[in-house]
């Protein structure tokens, strides 16, 4: 990851401008995302293509870290968007059903492999298995994992700079005084936006896993 | 007090020594202010997954080519034909007709040909025996129907009878197996060899041992006399 610093800025207070600004891009980013959604549901194939644009890192590396497998994971991708067209009357458009719902598909497409996967490895005993048993410990491993991912693409999708201060403050651990520091914010700013990003994260989250329920 | 700001609790998610002592107690003794708290930190924990890993630049027009070409198909494959509630002849009756009027014509021919053997011969086996047990046979993967077995008694002999549809075209042979309700074992009956009709006599006592679960699956020509692991039509003799 490149870490851009900012540019110092004279001393704003803390929820100045620049906080209630990204506020406001988020906003508009979740309508630009249900009107998305609508789009694809009406049949329009350039939401396809800014769906998959959108989305296919996530579905894609989730299914690589349940499968360990690149062939498998470029498959279940393929499937999942091919799926989500064929069945894309059945999304109700929200700010958080897309992801949601893609990350649903994908674990069953995931699921379908497994199954294949153990038939072979083991064909008697999974023949003999009725459909509908699950391995919950590996369901719970891909939920964390799917989780994890989601969280991923929300801090992606934030507007700088609050993306990147979230970055510095989750994935490199860094104080809120160095933070400020590098990229030149105030530390009620860098603090404010860490606190509403961790907001955003969470509201985000939700909106998958009340989705995918 | 009321209850604390949602971004003085994301403060203390961050940080539990952050903010005044009065929002620190509130959240501690508030259950659904503590809960955010709880919400915020497992988010929090979440955070620091690996960068996403984009899936290789020619998988998106891979999708959309099959996107448009299913597309361009007129109907979906799936969607059943069945035939108007209430008016016309239901299909399966129309072919009861049509076997009948076969039968009646390879009657007649005989006899008009001044052939000795008996009418009987010509009755379908189907018509002869008990009925003592029957399902309906279903994908594994859906609950789409793939036709019935039945298991008949006819004095002595025992037979699943096994009338199945729609199996798909996928390369090999059908095999019939029984699977025992115990999960544990499994035989095969024989193979649909022609068609998707097949009778199969067993022995009484697999089905009093609990080999009562009919099977289909699809048999590479690999030599290997095992389940390829390919079920394709499944149902539980009751």
């Amino acid at each position: 990851m490149t870490i851009i610093p900012f540019p110092a800025r004279a001393g704003r207070r803390y929820g100045g401008p620049v906080v209630t600004e990204a506020m406001a891009f988020e906003d508009e980013q979740d309508d630009n995302v249900q009107a998305l959604a609508a789009r694809l549901v009406e049949g329009d194939e350039t939401a396809l293509e800014e769906v998959y644009d959108r989305w296919s890192a996530l579905v894609h590396t989730y299914a690589l870290r349940a499968l360990h497998d690149p062939h498998d994971a470029e498959d279940v991708t393929q499937q999942v968007f091919v799926a989500a067209w064929r069945s894309r009357h059945t999304l109700t458009p929200s700010p958080a059903a897309l992801p949601a719902w893609l990350v649903g598909i994908a674990r069953h497409k995931v699921a379908d492999v497994r199954a294949a996967r153990a038939r072979d490895a083991d064909r008697l005993a999974a023949v003999v298995s009725l459909p509908g048993a699950r391995d919950d410990t590996l369901q719970a491993a891909d939920d964390e994992t799917a989780e994890r991912l989601v969280v991923r693409q929300a801090v992606e999708d934030l507007p700088d700079p609050r993306r990147t201060i979230l970055f510095l403050a989750f994935w490199e651990e860094h104080s809120h005084a160095e933070i400020a520091e590098k990229v030149g914010l105030p530390l009620g700013t860098v603090k404010s936006h860490v606190r509403r990003g961790l907001m955003k994260l969470h509201q985000q989250l939700e909106g998958v896993r009340h989705e995918s329920r | 007090m009321s209850h604390v700001d949602p971004e003085q609790l994301a403060g203390l998610a961050l940080d539990p020594s952050d903010g005044p002592d009065e929002v620190r107690e509130h959240a501690e003794t508030c259950p659904e202010c503590a809960g955010l708290v709880a919400a915020f930190t497992g988010v929090r924990r979440r955070a620091g997954a690996d960068a996403l890993v984009p899936p290789p630049a020619g998988l998106r027009a891979q999708v959309l080519a099959e996107v448009r070409a299913g597309d361009a198909r007129p109907q979906s494959p799936s969607a059943p034909v069945e035939p108007a509630p209430g008016r016309g002849v239901p299909l399966w009756l129309a072919g009861v007709a049509a076997a009948l009027a076969l039968l009646a014509g390879l009657g007649l021919g005989r006899i008009g040909t001044g052939s000795t053997e008996t009418p009987e011969a010509v009755e379908p086996p189907g018509d002869t025996g008990t009925v003592v047990a029957a399902t309906a046979l279903r994908a594994l993967d859906s609950d789409a129907e793939r036709g019935e077995a039945r298991a008949v008694q006819t004095d002595d002999t025992f037979t699943i009878r096994v009338s199945a549809s729609e199996l798909g075209d996928e390369p090999g042979v059908h095999e019939v197996w029984l699977i025992n309700v115990d999960g544990e074992r499994m035989i095969s009956i024989g193979l649909l060899a022609s068609g998707d009709e097949g009778e199969f006599a067993v022995p009484m006592e697999l089905i009093e041992q609990g080999y009562r679960i009919v099977d289909i699956s699809v048999e590479p020509e690999d030599g290997d006399p095992t389940h390829s692991g390919v079920s394709i039509a499944r149902g539980e003799l009751a």
